[in-house]
């Protein structure tokens, strides 16, 4: 071998050696304590709990800020955080909430009434994010500081979801808030980035587009649910493809994974070294019919899609995670009941209602829209191509970016004939579901119906403002009938969420109010 | 010379200007309503109205459009609608590192694809030509996306060679920008095993993106030895004894790397679109993946000015080609 020739490969070896590296095989460390690694796709644009909210975005402010309450559980239940009690007056209009005392925030400065105040305030002013939970019904100059550790809100009007809503509105420190305001924007620049929280963890770094780091704060004020220190913090990283998410999983380099398809999850959950959690949600999937279109205004025809279609295929599609709807409501939310009568395959229903219709020997075709590259709902496409062929009906099928399938369903005259939709309501109070069936929820995605029917719109209205809840119960037990029989929608199913992590991750607590991907840091820890 | 360098900068003032007409008309026809998007799903019709007016979106288009492009003439080009952020430090935190990707992509594809062009010329017909001409074939046909998986699952998973994605290991800090390419700084620096570190996690992006290009010069480096070896001064230089190496290396070398110029700059450009793919799968923090982000929730000014970079990058890798070109041969400065 010549001299040169030894000299490339021996560099090349030595570069070899140098580059690569063997596969980590347990959870990172840094200054001795134990990080926690959730991997997921979805990026953390921004911080501020005023001004948007999404499932990773909830996630960070969660572990950086504490709100009055918080949803704990399967069902999920409003447990005190911030306020250890609370109370109404006998009309629902005045709340009024009692604080912890030692409460503070990262800087030091107390949690009390007035930083309350001003976090709601903000939140109704900068009109963002959560404002439309409470911006009907509370004005920012009915947020009362009683003292400091007391704080009262009077409504505009009775509204009982009132107390679901609180768990989402989180309270910052109004001086650190206060201190970067530049040019009057109530300090939003800064807090796109930085937090001025009281949660238990504070954040360390933000690399946007890469990963997000929090550190846990030792002496938080509420402690936390496990003894000693098992726990340092967690980065939150992105890795945007299923298939890299498992492989980081299996390799270590992941200690919870929360982008998995269904067989990557039921792949991994077989291996040694790993627990899965599989819970049902709160999400409902349906297939939203446009009621003021062509085809779709036709209940009868409505009634036929929906008995023609095999709802068995959900599960076929979802391995077997999925649990048909037996009301519009899903099954932790309040007031939920099993309504009689929830369509079913039934052919030779199908083609009854479809000889009532202006359409009795089909004919026709319909559109089927659906996200682009979202595999199990392009399945259900081909499975609605499948059933309704029965009844000689075919359908097409349109791929649709998400903003363009909400741009087409934001319009009852370019809202398709039948769009596929996840959606979670925001709160277990059955009116966060009820509302989407009425005409104030028409363009937004969920109301891509546009289902229209003065007496259940009544009785929507009617529900929301009553304060009594066995009077409340009935009325959403007459609403949720009304809905079926109205066929809006073929009710679908409620997919089961699936997250898999390492098996030294303790204290994993699952609720289903939570969106997708968003889980709660609080609790969780190392055990290794 | 300097009439054709002026031509040159002329004609891309005049490209950059359609740029950004049709990305911003492109962008505005587009359907979607980016402030519905932004305000979230649960939104009421004034929350969406309060971000419609924030982003100036409210206003007429051509009066959108004379205030985006005063903006870009002074270094603005706006705020993202979702996060608030000035897209102008999105562009900075994110292009260094497209860039580091590209260039780490089109040394390999040179340092690779014009040794094995010319070996496979001078080798014409031989078992080497064949398996080259096969390598460079493949090249071609093989999509960046389904390579980086593939790579990806070999060298990182199976072997555990290579890191999966990202630009350093998790528990790394960057070193502090001087370039903000990561592997120049920390050399800059002295951080050796940052330097180390970074090039584990640059080897399987790149190699997947330059893949394409290396197969692209591969071919046309061939084609032009083959055609420059069997021109007559070759044949006389050989007359005259002169080695052959020398003949190869310096004689036919310097002609025949004219169109495979042309193919580097072109290739350079298509690799700023190309590193969308590959930033995806490798979780690469560069503009491509900002530019998938930002895409899908129809954030316009984001989408706009990566477009009207990307593009600016394609004209300047295109403007100095010409001026090499230009310089190695005087002919074509009189043409264009």
């Amino acid at each position: 071998m010549k001299p040169l020739w030894r000299m490339a490969v021996g560099g090349a070896l030595i570069a070899a050696t140098a580059l690569t590296g063997a596969a980590a095989d347990a959870f990172e460390r840094a200054d001795g304590e134990k990080i926690l690694v959730v991997v997921g796709r979805q990026p953390v644009p921004i911080l501020d709990p005023s001004v948007k909210y999404d499932a990773s975005i909830r996630t960070m402010q969660q572990a950086l800020y504490d709100a009055l309450l918080k949803y704990e559980g399967t069902p999920p239940q409003v447990k005190p955080w911030l306020a250890e009690s609370w109370s109404a007056s006998d009309d629902g209009l005045v709340w009024t909430f009692k604080l912890v005392k030692n409460a503070k925030f990262h800087n030091g400065d107390p949690v009390d009434a007035e930083a309350v105040r001003f976090s709601f305030e903000r939140t109704l002013k900068l009109n963002k994010g959560p404002a439309w939970m409470l911006n009907a019904f509370l004005k920012p100059e009915n947020i009362k500081v009683v003292d400091s550790n007391t704080i009262q809100f009077t409504l505009d009007r009775p509204y009982s979801p009132f107390v679901s809503f609180l768990p989402w509105w989180y309270i910052m420190n109004p001086k650190q808030v206060m201190a970067n305001e530049v040019d009057g924007d109530s300090g939003q620049k800064w807090m796109i980035e930085h937090e001025a929280g009281s949660g238990p963890f504070k954040l360390k770094r933000f690399e946007q587009g890469k990963l997000y780091e929090v550190a846990r704060v030792k002496d938080y004020w509420k402690g936390f649910p496990y003894p000693g220190d098992p726990i340092g913090g967690v980065i939150y990283k992105l890795i945007r493809e299923s298939a890299a998410q498992r492989a980081a999983l299996i390799r270590g380099e992941a200690d919870i994974v929360l982008g998995l398809s269904a067989d990557e999850f039921d792949q991994v959950a077989k291996m040694k070294g790993i627990d899965t959690s599989t819970q049902p949600a709160l999400t409902a999937f349906g297939l939203k019919f446009n009621t003021q279109g062509k085809f779709m205004s036709d209940i009868n025809l409505r009634k036929a899609v929906a008995y023609a279609f095999d709802y068995d295929s959900f599960n076929k599609i979802y391995n077997g995670r999925a649990t048909l709807q037996t009301s519009p409501f899903t099954d932790n939310v309040k007031g939920k009941i099993e309504v009689p009568g929830m369509p079913r395959r039934d052919l030779a229903k199908a083609k009854e209602y479809l000889a009532k219709s202006q359409w009795p020997d089909g004919g026709i075709e319909l559109e089927y829209v659906y996200v682009q590259g979202f595999e199990e709902e392009r399945k259900m496409g081909l499975v609605l191509i499948d059933n309704l062929k029965d009844i000689n009906i075919t359908v097409k099928m349109v791929p649709l970016t998400w903003p363009n399938m909400v741009a087409r369903g934001s319009k009852k005259e370019t809202s398709p004939d039948m769009m596929a939709i996840f959606a979670t309501p925001a709160s277990t109070d059955p009116d966060a579901v009820a509302i989407q069936y009425h005409p104030s929820s028409w363009g937004k995605y969920f109301g891509t119906h546009f289902y229209e029917d003065p007496e259940l719109t009544k009785l929507i209205d009617e529900a929301r403002f009553t304060i009594d809840w066995d009077v409340r119960a009935k009325l959403y037990a007459e609403i949720q009938k009304m809905i079926v029989a109205a066929q809006p929608e073929i009710f679908g199913m409620m997919r089961e969420r699936h997250i898999a992590y390492r098996d030294y991750v303790k204290g994993f607590a699952y609720s289903p109010v939570r969106m997708t991907t968003e889980i709660d840091y609080y609790p969780l820890y190392i055990g290794k | 010379m300097l009439l054709f360098l002026l031509r040159r900068s002329l004609f891309m003032v005049g490209m950059l200007f359609a740029l950004l007409i049709i990305t911003f008309v492109i962008s505005h026809v587009a359907p979607g309503d980016p402030a519905a998007l932004a305000a979230g799903p649960d939104a009421s019709a004034e929350m969406i109205e309060t971000i419609r007016k924030e982003h100036g979106l409210d206003k007429p288009l051509p009066q959108q459009f004379l205030i985006y492009v005063g903006g870009v003439l002074q270094g603005d080009f706006g705020n993202s609608i979702h996060t608030g952020r000035e897209v102008v430090d999105d562009l900075v935190r994110f292009f260094p590192a497209t860039f580091e990707l590209v260039l780490a992509s089109i040394l390999f594809a040179i340092l690779l694809g014009v040794p094995l062009g010319v070996l496979s010329a001078v080798k014409q017909n031989t078992w080497i030509d064949h398996v080259t001409r096969v390598f460079s074939v493949s090249g071609v046909g093989v999509p960046m996306f389904w390579l980086g998986l593939m790579l990806q699952l070999f060298f990182a998973l199976q072997l555990g060679w290579f890191p999966l994605g990202g630009q350093l290991d998790m528990m790394t800090d960057p070193p502090a920008p001087i370039t903000h390419l990561y592997t120049v700084d920390s050399i800059l620096r002295g951080q050796f095993d940052v330097t180390l570190e970074a090039l584990r996690h640059l080897v399987l992006p790149a190699l997947s993106l330059c893949f394409p290009a290396l197969a692209s010069i591969i071919r046309v480096n061939r084609a032009e030895m083959l055609e420059t070896l069997n021109q007559d001064y070759i044949t006389n230089a050989r007359a005259q004894g002169i080695s052959p190496l020398r003949i190869v290396g310096l004689y036919a070398l310097k002609n025949a790397m004219l169109p495979t110029l042309a193919m580097i700059g072109l290739r350079f450009g298509w690799m700023l679109g190309g590193t969308v793919l590959v930033e995806t799968v490798f979780d690469w923090p560069g503009v491509g993946l900002y530019a998938v982000q930002t895409a899908v929730s129809s954030d316009f000014e984001p989408i706009m000015a990566v477009t009207v970079l990307l593009g600016f990058c394609f004209m300047v890798a295109n403007f100095v080609i010409d001026i090499v070109y230009g310089w190695l041969d005087p002919r074509v400065r009189g043409t264009t």
